[in-house]
């Protein structure tokens, strides 16, 4: 057993994106759901853990690690037996981190940006800015991936698992317009090839989906 | 030694953060000026380098690397002589990590960029209440994180770098108390003393306050 820890819930991205990551590692994990409707994530035992209180949340043997991108980047430093999934060569890892940063900032905020207000205070509109800051993304994913198959060239890397775990979230606001972005629809198709992307992002981006898309409406 | 130029401009948060990381590397780098009001970052020359259009950008030979983060822990990573600013250890590398995409998003995105662009760039002189009482929790939150003298540890990382570069900033949409976060003004202080804040940071955050102010925009409910 790894003793692995992973704190979170299945319809939430970033947790999908750990998910994603520790399948391709081959490693075994114990899932721990944090409630959040419950607010299980304000409570003083995980606020202990996570001052944050944001999923997920890993403790890897008591060594206790938040934020998606941290974990995953950390996953990889530590367990894989190459370096595939996030490279040591310093310009390729900082064009992973790159990616990185831009599910962390441009796509995850857009995400975000709509789904707190709805769960919060039912806010049910999208405004034309928030529409915008989604399609912004898919844009720069499909200029991203260039004439590449993957977000960094030729092979997946955690980039491609964080950004996949967020842009198969946001249809459930924006559509993922399969003329307008031809490349974002085929590198996702791509990935579910992966023999383990099923179960650790497609059930749960699905039930994200399906949770949502007919709550809100654009203005 | 490769050459390297970072391109930016001073009120960027991030070309800040940036600048802080090069000067405390002692690293020699060219610093090009990119105008945004003249949509620089849109010319085919800066797209072609950066397709995201974004400061800042660094060039170090051939390599073209952009988001701040990713060129500081590059920058670290390839030239500092010990790894005290990103540390090698996978734990204390997380925890920067961690610190890094919450200014990333929370910081940066959710707050800096959604209050900036509609005054700066989009010609719009009102902000609305709720957005602007989003820097509350900013505040809230790093105040919580500083449990030692620096964001990720006893000592100072990248992660400082980033997160004063935009908290010297948001000021100018709601100003920091000093008394309800008074780790963040020691925190604040410690920074300050370091020789090159002033030009890195500290002169930038000045002008990016001073250019918000100029466009006297109101903060509406």
């Amino acid at each position: 057993m790894s003793g692995i820890v992973l704190y979170g819930l299945d319809v939430s991205a970033p947790v999908r994106s750990c998910q994603l990551t520790l399948r391709a590692l081959e490693l075994d994990y114990e899932f721990q759901e944090v409630d959040l409707l419950a607010g299980d994530h304000r409570k003083e035992e995980f606020l202990q853990k996570n001052p944050q209180h944001t999923i997920p949340l890993l403790d890897d043997n008591g060594t206790l690690i938040w934020d998606s991108h941290a974990i995953v980047c950390y996953l990889v430093d530590k367990y894989a037996n190459s370096d595939e999934l996030y490279p040591k060569d310093l310009v390729r890892r900082a064009q992973v981190n790159q990616r990185l940063y831009f599910d962390a900032s441009a796509l995850f905020m857009a995400l975000r940006d709509i789904c707190a207000p709805y769960f919060d205070n039912d806010v049910t509109e999208i405004s034309q800015e928030k529409a915008d800051n989604v399609r912004d993304g898919y844009g720069h994913l499909e200029t991203f991936l260039g004439d590449n198959p993957y977000l960094n060239g030729d092979a997946p890397t955690v980039g491609d698992f964080c950004c996949a775990a967020t842009a198969s979230s946001l249809p459930a606001f924006i559509e993922l317009d399969a003329e307008k972005y031809p490349k974002v629809n085929a590198w996702l198709e791509r990935l579910q090839e992966l023999p383990y992307y099923e179960e650790a992002n497609g059930v749960g981006a699905r039930k994200y989906v399906d949770m949502l898309k007919d709550k809100l409406t654009l203005l | 030694m490769g050459k390297i130029s970072l391109h930016g401009l001073d009120a960027s948060p991030p070309t800040r953060a940036c600048l802080l990381t090069l000067k405390a590397l002692d690293l020699p780098f060219e610093y090009m000026f990119v105008n945004l009001f003249e949509k620089e970052n849109y010319g085919e020359d800066y797209s072609k380098k950066n397709p995201q259009h974004t400061v800042p950008l660094l060039e170090d030979d051939d390599a073209c690397i952009w988001d701040s983060h990713a060129i500081m822990a590059y920058l670290v990573e390839k030239y500092a002589s010990n790894d005290d600013l990103y540390p090698k250890d996978l734990l204390q590398r997380a925890k920067v990590d961690q610190l890094m995409h919450f200014e990333s998003g929370v910081v940066f995105e959710a707050a800096l960029r959604r209050l900036t662009r509609p005054v700066l760039f989009n010609g719009e002189s009102t902000l609305p209440r709720d957005q602007v009482n989003h820097i509350n929790q900013i505040y809230d939150f790093v105040e919580s994180f500083l449990e030692h003298d620096y964001l990720a540890g006893d000592h100072l990382t990248i992660a400082d770098f980033s997160i004063v570069s935009t908290i010297t900033s948001i000021g100018v949409f709601l100003e920091l108390d000093s008394a309800k976060y008074p780790k963040i003004a020691a925190w604040l202080e410690r920074l300050k003393e370091l020789p090159y804040y002033e030009e890195a940071n500290g002169s930038g955050a000045s002008q990016y306050v001073e250019l918000m102010r100029s466009k006297n925009f109101t903060i509406v409910p």
